[in-house]
């Protein structure tokens, strides 16, 4: 009996060490960076305008509570108005390129101009366009996340395995029920890295719109605190920006696992996860 | 084995007339050698015809023709006295390649053909059901492709065409890239749901054995340009199991052919080393 239990316990130190291993590797490296920049502080190595400490930041942040909601609130609407206007844009660009000769000849010229512009160049003319306030934060995180879009969708639709369409034709289908029913399916799952990297762009454009004319919002509150030169507020911001992208990231690959289940690589397990890491 | 004086389908009337063929890929005379040219063939109703030939001597591209997928340059694919030019589901084909589509579950892709003619939910759920049950899938309907075995894809395949009720079945290989046995069951099963539709259809392969094993009449084809050299009315009685592939009869003129094809591969490559 006493055997028995002694025998347990020590199979289940190992047991809940291994569920735990994964989240306690993730740690060593954030809170070895915690250590040395609070050590480094403490030191006087640098001065606290320049990095301000740990606990510095803490304060900044129960000092800015009351503000940070409402900055949250505003960056949200911008950045997620943006990125899904975007998207749709771009997705329905590409779409129509691929289907019509017509409007790829009317709209492809254009496109393949405006792809490698630097959106962030367009800055003052989109204030002096649409004027300060939300409307231009909107339109430079939509443009922002439209070309990613655009540019992806149309090379994905490219890359379709061409026996798909044969078989889908050889069956029935027309054009237009190729496109509902073949390549909209097929170009999904590929267009997932696209959207991803479209939502983490969005953040940057809306922190960019926001440093030229906000007057709330989280990139607005940074302008803030460079000018009264609060370092440490500077870093809460920047932590809370960081947490927004990394749940809308974190929700998004929630969505990828359901769409694209159909997939291989989700089936992905052993050697080949070994190799090419899974998730 | 009886071996009969007839074809065992007795079916005078031409389905499928293709006369004169000529095609090339790539612009037509811009010193491109035409892959047909002056391709005569034609298929009876109800009629089993296999096509073998040299790899690359153009059985995918003629397929591909009579289902609509290639425009021609000259000459003529009437089917049932009618040009069609156009891929549609009278013709489905089975191809090659891995056509079963990924994103859709087995049911869902024997339901696609249905789905594109409208039919209603209730109506291609039936049919559906019924062809995976002619093919032998049961319990496998919900799966993904990915996670059936490459035989069982093929049946979803078969399945697929069969469901849109074509007039005329074009198989491409379609057992090409599975090992010896599962061939030989879906070679099999696939004589038993052919005997019970009756289709037209046109099996292209380049194993001999299993064209002289389903058909009703094999066609040995050339290269460079396509042409008809042979057309054997096979006469072994249906149904047919294994032991034809072990008959005296069946060996031999599988032999004849092979030599046959071995005559014009090797000539073929006589004409490539000058
Ligand atoms: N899409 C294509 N473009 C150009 N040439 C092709 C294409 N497809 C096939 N060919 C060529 O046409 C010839 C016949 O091909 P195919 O019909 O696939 O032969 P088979 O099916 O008898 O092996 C081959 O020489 C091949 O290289
Ligand atoms: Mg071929």
């Amino acid at each position: 009996m006493s055997t028995l239990r002694i025998a347990a316990h020590s199979a289940l130190r190992p047991a809940i060490f291994i569920r735990h291993r994964n989240v306690l590797r993730r740690l060593v490296v954030p809170l070895v960076i915690l250590g040395v920049w609070e050590l480094v502080c403490e030191l006087g190595l640098v001065r606290p305008l320049i990095l301000p400490p740990p606990h510095a930041v803490w304060d900044a942040f129960t000092g800015m509570k009351g503000q940070l909601p409402g900055a949250i609130l505003t960056t949200l609407s911008i950045t997620l108005t943006g990125f899904l206007i975007g998207t749709a844009i771009g997705l329905a660009m590409g779409l129509v390129m691929a289907y019509s000769v017509i409007a790829r000849d009317f709209f492809g010229t254009i496109f393949d101009f405006l792809r490698p512009v630097p959106i962030f160049a367009l800055i003052p003319l989109f204030l002096l366009w649409f004027g300060i306030g939300k409307p231009p934060e909107v339109a430079l995180v939509s443009m922002g996340c439209a070309v990613i879009l655009g540019v992806s969708t149309s090379e994905a639709i490219r890359n379709i395995p061409s026996i798909y369409i044969r078989a889908g034709l050889t069956l029935g289908a027309r054009r237009s029920g190729i496109y509902r029913t073949v390549i909209i399916p097929y170009i999904f799952p590929h267009l997932v890295g696209a959207i991803r990297l479209a939502a983490a762009s969005a953040w940057g454009l809306d922190v960019a719109a926001e440093f030229m004319g906000s007057q709330q919002g989280l990139g607005y509150l940074i302008i803030e605190q460079q000018i009264y030169l609060r370092t440490a507020g500077i870093f809460v911001l920047v932590f809370v920006y960081c947490i927004l992208a990394i749940v809308f990231d974190v929700l998004i690959a929630r969505i990828e696992r359901h769409v694209t289940r159909w997939t291989e690589r989700r089936s992905a397990k052993g050697i080949v996860a070994s190799i090419v890491g899974s998730q | 084995m009886t071996v009969m004086s007839t074809p065992s389908s007795i079916a005078p009337r031409i389905l499928i007339s293709i006369s004169d063929l000529r095609f090339s890929y790539g612009p037509a005379g811009a010193g491109v050698r035409p892959i047909l040219e002056g391709f005569d063939l034609e298929v009876r109703e109800s009629e089993l015809l296999s096509i073998v030939g040299p790899s690359g001597c153009g059985k995918s591209t003629l397929l591909s023709i009579i289902a609509g997928l290639l425009r021609v340059d000259a000459g003529t694919v009437l089917v049932d006295g009618a040009e069609r030019t156009e891929p549609g589901p009278d013709r489905a084909m089975i191809f090659q390649e891995d056509a079963v589509f990924p994103w859709r579950t087995v049911r869902a892709n024997v339901e696609y053909g249905l789905q594109m003619q409208g039919k209603s939910r209730a109506e291609r759920h039936r049919i559906a059901d019924e062809y995976l049950r002619l093919v032998g899938l049961v319990d496998v309907w919900d799966l993904f492709p990915r996670q059936l075995s490459g035989g069982m894809r093929k049946r979803v395949d078969v399945a697929r065409a069969m469901a849109v009720q074509p007039q005329i079945l074009l198989l491409d290989e379609p057992f090409a890239a599975l090992d010896v046995m599962t061939k030989e069951q879906l070679q099999l099963d696939f004589l038993g749901v052919w005997a019970k539709t009756q289709l037209t259809a046109i099996f292209v392969t380049h194993d001999l054995e299993e064209a002289l094993f389903l058909s009703d009449r094999v066609v040995v084809m050339s290269r460079d340009p396509a042409r008809v050299i042979r057309d054997v009315a096979v006469p072994f009685s249906r149904p047919r199991d294994r032991t034809l592939r072990t008959s005296q009869e069946f060996q031999e003129l599988r032999g004849e052919l092979a030599e046959q094809l071995r005559f014009e591969t090797g000539d073929l490559e006589a004409i490539e080393a000058t």
